[in-house]
């Protein structure tokens, strides 16, 4: 037998198989559940489906031309943009912060970090109802503490107008987004050896060029990890929008994520509402490939 | 060292940084800045506990930021009853308690193919596996929704078993490949020696030397299933079948009017996974660093 002569002559490796064995029950799992339904949501968004029915037409690219006419894909594209930026730029930067002063000379170092974690941890739909908790226009927190502190005339329904909804509900994406790139920063700056700030003090910087040439450079491969892994995170923005306002007031939160939904499961537009998951897919992975070829590339 | 790396790179954080600035006053002035901020970002959970525990009429009569003349067990009594909690917890725990182990056992042994194993196409299987990462769930939904509808599984918590493993499979994979590198080969070819297979390596040797990422891709991934919203959504309409975050979208409504009530609820929900959170942080926060912080 072919195999055992192979198995005999080199007792380190295993059988060919073998590794296929190990690897067999994960990826059928996963081309299963996750590749081969992302692969025909392709089919379905070239189709006329309801959702329903048992027959449906083929339509070809209908379905995508369409797109740039809807307006709440208009909006929604406008809302996905802004709400990427804003929830990539303010919790980087403020992890960020917090990562610096926490690396200090600060006492109680474990409580503030589990502090400023903790909203990571929380399911999505708590946050949400929390938010939306805070934000209730008469009993709320947000404007009694408007109140309180004088401010009277800002006191407004957040969640319940349109300019004001989405804004509103990126608060709490900041707040629960804030925790992952502090501690991703803080183990980062950890490991900047000392000797680089020795030496820098040494040649006279002052703490400020010390942060410019020092910190930031040694940070790099933090900032992309950080970068990334938002960047694909933001993109994919569903629960939240969903659980806080519906994509509501009218349609001024919709996000592609949220009007997928609504058209697979409230208009009864399975094709339609599919065509608009596969755009924000592809993009998603547009963004992501890098990040995915640097993880692969780095294993060999 | 390696072999703890994930517990490792939290032992770090707890000691003094590099910065050099002498303990006393700069130390308390920074002390003090970052005490203000966090006691900011933790007032929405602090006023949820303070909410929590008096009668709605003190709540509305004194305002939410007033501290309570009064203090109540019965919002709690009425959230747990109105919110089902007894059901969804239970559904909850169930789903983790099967997902989560058959998750960290099957993403286990695909990463110890591909960190130890000679394996055929090697790399086009890692690149596909971690492309999972950048999926959104919501790709996936219309035809998961007909291919559980086709086998009879919505409505059932054992349906969303295989998209949860589905999309929980890239992380751990991720992270466990990459610890499963670092473990020294020769203890691996020593065993080979004594004659030892593939399988009793990996049960043996691999899995015991792995305990540290083993828990800390469980926790995390106890976490993602726990709170996982859309799957749960789409899948599930009975209220006896119900997850907490599903049940706790539907108890919002309900509670209109009785804020207290809702941060009852909202608190139920919301403990165990704060528990668990705290008393376990260290190996969260290890994994996450050293999950991603790599290349």
């Amino acid at each position: 037998m072919a195999t055992t002569t192979v198995a005999l002559s080199k007792p380190q490796r295993g059988g060919r198989w073998s590794p296929w064995l190990f690897a067999l029950p994960a990826l059928i799992v996963y081309v299963g559940f996750l590749v081969y339904p992302a692969l025909s949501s392709l089919w379905f968004s070239l189709t006329d489906w309801d959702g329903l029915s048992a027959t449906y037409n083929f339509v070809g690219l209908d379905n995508y031309l369409k797109m740039p006419s809807d307006p709440v894909v208009v909006t929604a594209v406008k809302n996905n943009l802004i709400w990427t930026v804003v929830t990539i730029a303010v919790p980087t930067v403020i992890g960020l912060l917090l990562a610096i002063a926490l690396n200090g000379k600060v006492h109680g170092k474990p409580i503030l970090r589990l502090i400023f974690y903790t909203p990571a941890v929380l399911p999505l739909v708590s946050i949400a109802s929390i938010w939306g908790w805070l934000y209730n226009p008469q009993y709320g927190a947000i404007n009694s503490f408007l109140r309180l502190i004088g401010l009277d005339g800002l006191a407004t329904a957040w969640l319940g107008q349109d300019s004001t909804a989405l804004w509103a509900v990126m608060v709490p994406a900041i707040w629960l987004r804030t925790g992952f790139p502090m501690l991703l920063y803080l183990a980062a700056l950890q490991s900047i050896p000392n000797e680089l700030y020795e030496a820098a003090t040494v040649d006279g910087a002052s703490k400020w060029q010390q942060f410019w040439n020092v910190t930031m450079p040694s940070l790099r491969p933090a900032h992309y990890i950080v970068l990334a892994l938002s960047l694909i995170d933001s993109f994919k923005v569903f629960d939240m929008i969903y659980a806080m306002t519906y994509g509501g007031p009218g349609t001024s939160t919709q996000v592609m994520g949220t009007w997928m939904y609504f058209n697979v499961f409230q208009y009864y537009q399975a094709g339609y509402g599919t065509a608009i998951a596969v755009v924000i897919t592809l993009v998603a992975i547009a963004v992501g490939i890098p990040y995915v070829r640097s993880q692969t590339k780095e294993a060999s | 060292m390696t072999l703890t790396a994930p517990i490792q790179v939290d032992v770090p954080l707890e000691s003094a940084g590099p910065v050099k600035a002498p303990r006393t006053k700069r130390g308390l002035v920074m002390t003090l800045v970052l005490a203000v901020i966090a006691l900011f970002w933790i007032s929405p959970l602090a006023l949820l506990v303070v909410t929590a525990v008096r009668p709605l009429a003190d709540f509305i009569g004194n305002g939410p930021l007033s501290w309570p003349d009064q203090l109540t067990w019965s919002n709690f009594k009425d959230a747990w009853g109105i919110g089902n909690f007894a059901t969804t917890y239970k559904n909850s725990a169930i789903l983790a308690l099967i997902k989560v182990p058959l998750g960290v056992l099957v993403s286990a042994m695909l990463g110890f193919a591909l960190a130890k194993l000679r394996m055929k196409f090697r790399r086009t299987v890692m690149f596909t596996v971690f492309l999972g990462l950048t999926i959104p769930i919501y790709i996936t939904i219309v035809p998961v929704f007909i291919m559980m509808r086709s086998a009879g599984a919505t409505d059932s918590i054992f349906g969303l078993i295989g998209p949860y493993l589905a999309f929980g499979i890239p992380f751990e994979v991720l992270v466990l490949q990459s610890f499963f590198r670092q473990l020294p080969d020769e203890i691996i070819e020593a065993a080979r020696v004594d004659g030892a297979g593939d399988w009793r390596v990996f049960f043996t040797m691999i899995l015991p030397l792995s305990v540290p990422a083993l828990v800390t891709v469980a926790i995390l991934d106890a976490v993602a299933t726990w709170n996982e919203f859309l799957f749960a959504l789409i899948l599930l309409n009975s209220d006896a079948h119900k997850t907490i975050p599903v049940g706790l979208l539907n108890f919002q409504g309900q509670f209109a009017n009785n804020n207290t009530g809702l941060a009852a609820g909202i608190l139920i929900a919301v403990v165990p996974i704060l528990i668990a959170y705290t008393l376990l942080q260290r190996w969260i926060v290890g994994g996450l660093t050293a999950g991603s912080l790599k290349g």
